[in-house]
């Protein structure tokens, strides 16, 4: 109850605060709300919590994912600084809206009811459609019209689902049993809806359009804190309906096809957002993986985490780069010699998803294909296992570019405000974290999806 | 002790990474630190303390951060430090980011020797690999993104199915945890043993290597920066027969007994083919490369034979080619200072104006090939002998390529120093004095006293033939 509150406030805050104080103290009252969040959160953690006759509950599972969530939004903010002050947007809605979709995330994630969970989702979705149109030019409007008009298909299937499910349960909240033509279709819809925010091939289309034409650190928030709560919501549905029958095979399908077709369109694209767009679908099928295991919450909750600090610090890092045009591949070369900060987060956050040790990114792909092992899907992992061996390939690549390229222009780039301060704190925890893989597994390892 | 011994260059590394202007005095007192400790260690070792430790990783999950010495991890663990010593010496002229990362991979090779759980031994493994490409990559010749691309992809590939035979084999054998005693307490039998032996076997070849996945190895070499401290560590840092000796054979003796035939003929045809591509190449670094791919064949057939003087061989022969080859590739750095070229052939008749760098080139060549008194024989010797016990005819091929050896290693020698003199060279500076006679004296005391370290890997060899079910 306590990060809701929180959460809430912070939102509250930060839009009346934008009427009066200039922006740059809007981005402070919300760095500041967020890390209360994180107090909230440290303070509550492992404490379950139910409120609104069960249609909330904040359990470690909710916990997890909100951590994830609010350590993405505070990469955010401090990626923003200077980046909205060159386009001299006025940006006071900016902060207002990030903490609006973190609070609509945490409902997301804190419910077993489905209208709750449909009212989280929208809560969290109507800022971004806003925030892709951040850019304000032609690219930014298509990127938040695809957003808008694709997540507008999302929620409809996700709300037929629902009432398929109604239908054939006499319930809304998850875990009543059904069977049959109707409740299958049900459980299907469900997956479709869920798969489109959390970017799983078939419905992934509108990931690298949205993630390019969005201004870099609005691609950060959604390549986290989307991601975590939509993750959290499908792992509660899927878990809840059981991965079995034709529930199993289309879930599996879609698991494959999206580690493979994410990491092999990875490969052509010759723009970095582009390319971490599609490594982004490649790590939600990764994090999917997990779903087949028993009781897949901490190693979720910990690949979440890992892939939040590690695709957060690369888009941080872009964020520097990108002048409103995109990030094409040359601009990337001789980085060393133009800024060694953004070279060696760059090379922490992308040697890190590539799933190499001593780095986070390691530990997560580990556990989560050690989850589905768990339960003897050893096809599934050791085709998700060679999927991670074609990413490797354009992760190296990316990196070979920045490291060893002549560089086009050979000025240093010039840092602005906080981002410095988020891109050496993202590092050193994908440093820290993965050289002591067993403080974070400790804080996701009571967690579990079901509400009982 | 061991954890500074395993961390020290870590730090030295960090040290020398973060301020360039010191990174030569950083490095030589980082690694010569390192090389007293490991001596300490040894020395603690022979007189019985394995410096054994462990604590939970990721408890939950069964990873433990557990190391110790053996007598296998404790002698490559003299030549990694040995080895890392003589290169930060001998290359005075390198980017000092270069040293930084050299030391970085030391602390990974020292902990890939120590670990006893298969998941820090990957993660070492894995770690080491980071600095290794960045040396390649930033400071590599113009082929080195190719190189490194080949590189990195026949590493990772390996490594990931590593990972999967792995899991493999402690879930499906049933193992409490991934420590190297548990497991082999749970082995993992049957066809999921031979997919998962399978998976370890391609990670080492990749790593020791063996045709035919050796052909990121000559590349590997070429591009790399001329001075050879990169090679000294890329050598090192072939660490595929020993996770073969700590590893994959005990894990899997069954499926191992099972490939075994095939494994001895690959092994031997590697150390022919290999001698006889050596014989034809034109470049010091590329003729080194094929060289030592050759003796490394050598030393596959003796870890394949399952017995107890082959797996002493190959692990002495695995020592003492760290540091002979590693001072030739460094002898090699020398000569591309004198003429710019890695040209096998960059003058001739050298020996009358460059008479030290003759002697140090024919002792490193000769040690090469094997002379008896100098380290290269007892490796190959005794290589050979257990190979003989496995299969006389595959072993006779062995043979082929140690006379082969001899003729690629000394003709580059005669003709280099010998013949007609043409454009003459400054002898050997004070530095390569230094480095030169200290490899040399390496080189002699493990040639005229290998007792020392064969005794101290009899019961390793032992206890791995014991495994694989009595050997023959």
């Amino acid at each position: 109850m306590t990060t809701l509150i929180i959460l809430f406030a912070v939102a509250l805050l930060a839009t009346f605060a934008g009427f009066f104080a200039p922006p740059r103290s809007v981005k402070i009252v919300t760095l500041l709300g967020m890390l209360t969040a994180l107090v909230g959160l440290a303070l509550t953690w492992g404490d379950r919590a139910t409120a609104f006759g069960g249609l909330y509950v904040a359990d470690a599972f909710s916990q997890a994912v909100t951590l994830v969530m609010v350590v993405g939004a505070i990469l955010a903010l401090l990626a923003d600084c200077g980046y909205f002050e060159r386009k001299g947007w006025p940006a006071f809605e900016y902060y207002a809206l990030v903490a609006f979709a973190v609070f609509g995330g945490h409902v997301m994630a804190s419910t077993a009811h489905l209208g709750v969970l449909i009212v989280g989702l929208e809560i969290l979705s109507i800022p971004l459609y806003a925030l892709a149109a951040s850019r304000r030019d032609a690219a930014g409007y298509e990127a938040s019209l695809k957003y808008f008009l694709l997540g507008a298909v999302a929620a409809a299937f996700f709300l037929y689902g629902i009432a398929l499910y109604f239908g054939s349960t006499g319930s809304f909240v998850l875990g009543a049993t059904g069977k049959g033509l109707v409740f299958n279709a049900a459980v299907l819809m469900l997956m479709a809806g869920l798969s489109f925010k959390t970017a799983l091939t078939p419905f992934h289309w509108w990931t690298p359009d949205v993630y390019q034409g969005s201004s870099t650190p609005v691609t950060l928030f959604m390549a986290t804190v989307v991601k975590a709560a939509a993750f959290a919501a499908l792992a509660r549905v899927l878990v809840a309906v059981g991965l079995t029958g034709p529930a199993f095979y289309a879930f599996a399908a879609i698991v494959l096809l999206t580690v493979f077709w994410g990491n092999l369109t990875a490969m052509v694209q010759g723009e970095a957002k582009r390319m971490l767009a599609y490594s982004s679908v490649a790590h939600a099928g990764y994090i999917a993986v997990a779903l087949f295991g028993p009781n897949p919450a901490p190693a979720m909750g910990f690949y979440l985490l890992a892939y939040a600090l590690s695709t957060g610090l690369a888009f941080a890092v872009l964020a520097e780069l990108d002048d409103g045009a995109g990030v094409p591949l040359e601009k990337l070369a001789g980085l060393w010699g133009r800024s060694p900060l953004l070279a060696l987060g760059w090379t922490t956050a992308l040697l890190s998803l590539a799933g190499l040790p001593p780095l986070i990114g390691f530990w997560g792909k580990y556990l989560v294909f050690v989850e589905a092992a768990k339960n003897g899907q050893y096809l599934i992992v050791a085709l998700a296992l060679f999927a991670a061996v074609i990413a490797a390939y354009y992760y190296l690549k990316l990196l070979a570019v920045a490291l060893f390229g002549k560089p086009v222009k050979a000025e240093p780039v010039k840092m602005s405000g906080s981002a410095p301060l988020g891109i050496a704190l993202a590092a050193a925890l994908v440093l820290l974290l993965g050289v002591l893989p067993g403080i974070a597994y400790g804080w996701f390892s009571a967690a579990t999806v079901l509400i009982k | 002790m061991i954890h500074v011994l395993i961390f020290l260059p870590l730090l030295f590394g960090v040290w020398a990474l973060v301020a360039p202007q010191q990174a030569r005095p950083v490095g030589l007192l980082g690694s010569l630190l390192t090389l007293i400790v490991g001596l300490l260690t040894f020395g603690a070792f022979l007189g019985g303390n394995d410096f054994a430790y462990h604590v939970p990783l990721l408890g939950e999950a069964g990873i433990y951060y557990a190391v110790a010495w053996d007598g296998v991890g404790a002698v490559l663990m003299l030549a990694v430090v040995t080895a890392t010593f003589i290169a930060l010496l001998a290359a005075h002229d390198v980017p000092p980011a270069m040293v930084g990362l050299a030391l970085l991979m030391e602390t990974g090779l020292l902990g890939l020797l120590a670990a006893q759980d298969l998941i820090l031994f990957y993660v070492f493994f894995e770690a080491t690999l980071i600095p290794s490409l960045l040396m390649l990559g930033l400071y590599g010749g113009a082929g080195r993104v190719r190189a490194l691309v080949k590189f990195a992809i026949f590493t990772l590939v390996g490594s990931l199915l590593m990972l999967a035979g792995i899991l493999a084999a402690r879930y499906l054998g049933g193992a409490p945890s991934f420590l190297l005693s548990d497991l082999t307490a749970h082995k993992l039998g049957g066809a999921a043993g031979v997919w998962a032996f399978s998976a370890f076997l391609i990670a080492f070849m990749v790593k020791t290597p063996l045709f035919p996945l050796h052909v990121w190895l000559p590349d590997f070499h070429a591009e790399n920066h001329p001075s050879g401290l990169a090679d000294v560590m890329g050598t090192l840092y072939k660490v595929g027969l020993f996770g073969l000796f700590r590893w994959a054979l005990p894990l899997f003796p069954s499926a191992f007994a099972l490939f075994q035939p095939w494994l001895l003929a690959l092994a031997a045809f590697t150390a022919i083919w290999a001698a006889w591509i050596a014989y034809a190449q034109t470049d010091w670094k590329r003729l080194l490369a094929y060289g030592a791919l050759s003796h490394m064949g050598i030393g596959a057939l003796g870890i394949f034979s399952g017995t107890v003087a082959g797996g002493v061989g190959a692990i002495f022969l695995l020592a003492a080619s760290a540091v002979y080859t590693g001072a030739l590739f460094l002898f090699a750095g020398g000569l591309q200072r004198r003429f710019g070229t890695l040209e096998l052939r960059p003058t001739s008749g050298l020996a009358k104006s460059a008479p030290g760098l003759a002697a140090l080139g024919l002792i490193l060549v000769l040690a090469m090939v094997g002379l008896p008194g100098l380290s290269g024989f007892p490796g190959e010797f005794m290589n050979l002998l257990g190979a003989w016990q496995a299969s006389p005819i595959w072993t006779f091929v062995g043979f082929l390529a140690v006379i082969a050896a001899a003729a690629y290693a000394l003709t580059a020698y005669q003709n280099l120093f010998h013949n007609a003199p043409d454009k003459p060279a400054s002898d050997l500076s004070s530095v390569e004095w230094w480095w030169g006679s200290l490899a040399v004296l390496v080189i002699l005391f493990m040639g005229v006293y290998p007792k020392l370290f064969t005794e101290v890997l009899v019961p390793s060899a032992q206890a791995l033939v014991g495994l694989l079910g009595g050997g023959k």
